[in-house]
């Protein structure tokens, strides 16, 4: 009988045949045994800026004023009536010059004018109160000198700043039930993350391998962070409504920090959970 | 000379048995399943499998959940003994640009087996061009950087030396 393939060129094509199917066989067995059959797919999260539109809705927000206040002091004089000419600020002292009914006056914390009593000042402007309501005195270069910050409590007010490593422009003032900062420091800390964490440590706080949320670890003693309130210990739980849980969360507000008028902490320090308030202008 | 010949034959169809019936797609799950370890995710519109090749279209880089990057394509490209990952038009979100140049047009890692010890790396972008090594035995990284345009941000970083500026670093 005649053969139609040499035995050996069968031979050899059956050998690499089983030669392909043992490495088949083989790729198999390993995806099967060790590589997934699906990828990982990243959900997306709700972005800090949803947080701008709450602050914005509510109804006793603390927004950014725009226009000048005329109501409250024309009893016994006005805040317009006030010129500020300029500031001085240094870590402890805060001393203004005003102009008032064409008299130039020096006034430093804790002195008033007409009845307005120096708070503090920023950069650009200074903050007075009267009858518990607060007033704000633009720089006399400024557009609008003069805006009604909303009620105070009259409490201490911490207007310079004095960053030691570096000093960066820019206020934080209390006046009282919330705090004014400079857009100018925001500006500055958003362009410069580095800057952020020479002042203020943030570690992450975990429930066994999940993130919890995030813990302030330190502040630096006179930085502006340490003005805003918060402390070491305290606990970030959310920040304009938008729980702080995530990297993503905490990401989504320093990206939009920029376009922010207002913005509300919450912390937990303790056991006790505190608001903090921030206007930023 | 037959069995020489009969050795190579079987060696050539090993070898393209391996690449041919590699499952590209379940090994880069499992490569995203590592990174995952390290907080890193990456979503990509769609996978494309070649015979060597595997290429991630439209891919999105996160970081802990951040959106960092985006990557229009990436080339995974393998002959066993050559090794090439192909990273093009990476755009970096743009919060880093302080600390990063945003825009990367293209970036080669290679690994080649007569150069076991040491990965090699290319990138072009608004920074020029930039060629670095690996060294897998030291754990080290150089890059040197060709020229010096908008590398404002990474200066920092840099140093210089009689070859120019570079970047080290240790993994």
């Amino acid at each position: 009988m005649k053969h139609l393939f040499k035995p050996y060129i069968f031979k050899n094509i059956l050998i690499l045949l089983v030669l392909l199917l043992i490495v088949k066989l083989l790729w198999f067995v390993i995806t099967w045994v060790w590589l997934p059959s699906s990828g990982v797919e990243h959900v997306g999260q709700k972005s800090g800026k949803a947080l701008y539109y709450r602050v914005k809705l509510t109804p006793n927000e603390i927004s950014a004023p725009t226009k000048p206040i005329k109501q409250a002091t024309k009893k016994n004089g006005s805040i317009d009536d006030i010129v500020l000419l300029a500031i001085y600020n240094a870590v402890d002292t805060t001393v203004i010059t005003v102009k008032h009914k064409g008299k130039t006056k020096v006034l430093s914390r804790g002195e008033d004018i007409n009845g307005f009593v120096l708070e503090g000042a920023g950069r650009n402007f200074a903050t007075f109160t009267k009858a518990k309501k607060s007033y704000k005195v633009m720089l006399l270069k400024s557009k609008g000198k003069h805006q009604n910050v909303g009620q105070s409590s009259a409490q201490n007010t911490a207007p310079s700043v004095s960053n030691k490593p570096k000093k960066v422009a820019g206020e934080v003032v209390d006046v009282g039930d919330h705090k004014l900062v400079d857009r100018s420091l925001v500006d500055h800390y958003a362009k410069n993350m580095d800057d952020i964490y020479k002042n203020i440590g943030i570690g992450e706080l975990k429930d066994g391998n999940n993130l919890k949320g995030f813990q302030i670890t330190f502040v630096r003693k006179d930085s502006p962070f340490a003005k805003l309130g918060v402390q070491r210990g305290d606990i970030i739980k959310s920040i304009n409504g938008q729980e702080i849980n995530s990297y993503n969360a905490a990401f989504g507000v320093y990206k939009n920090i920029g376009s922010l008028d207002n913005l509300t902490l919450v912390i937990e320090r303790g056991k006790e959970e505190m608001e903090l308030e921030y206007e930023i202008n | 000379m037959q069995m020489v010949k009969k050795f190579f034959i079987l060696l050539f169809v090993l070898w393209f048995a391996i690449l041919f019936f590699m499952p590209k797609q379940a090994l880069y799950y499992k490569l995203e399943e590592i990174l995952l370890e390290n907080d890193i995710k990456i979503n990509e519109k769609n996978i494309e499998e070649g015979l060597f090749s595997l290429t991630l279209h439209d891919s999105k880089v996160y970081v802990k959940g951040i959106e960092l990057a985006t990557i229009e394509k990436i080339d995974f490209f393998t002959l066993l003994f050559y090794t090439k990952v192909e990273v093009n038009k990476l755009v970096l979100d743009p919060s880093l640009k302080n600390v990063a140049p945003t825009h990367i047009d293209e970036i080669k890692i290679a690994h080649a087996i007569w150069n076991p010890l040491n990965v090699s790396l290319d990138a072009q972008g608004s920074f020029g061009n930039v060629n670095g090594q690996a060294s897998l035995l030291e754990r080290h990284i150089r890059v040197d950087f060709n020229e010096t345009k908008n590398t404002e941000m990474l200066k920092g970083s840099l140093k210089q030396d009689e070859k120019g500026w570079f970047y080290e670093t240790s993994f």
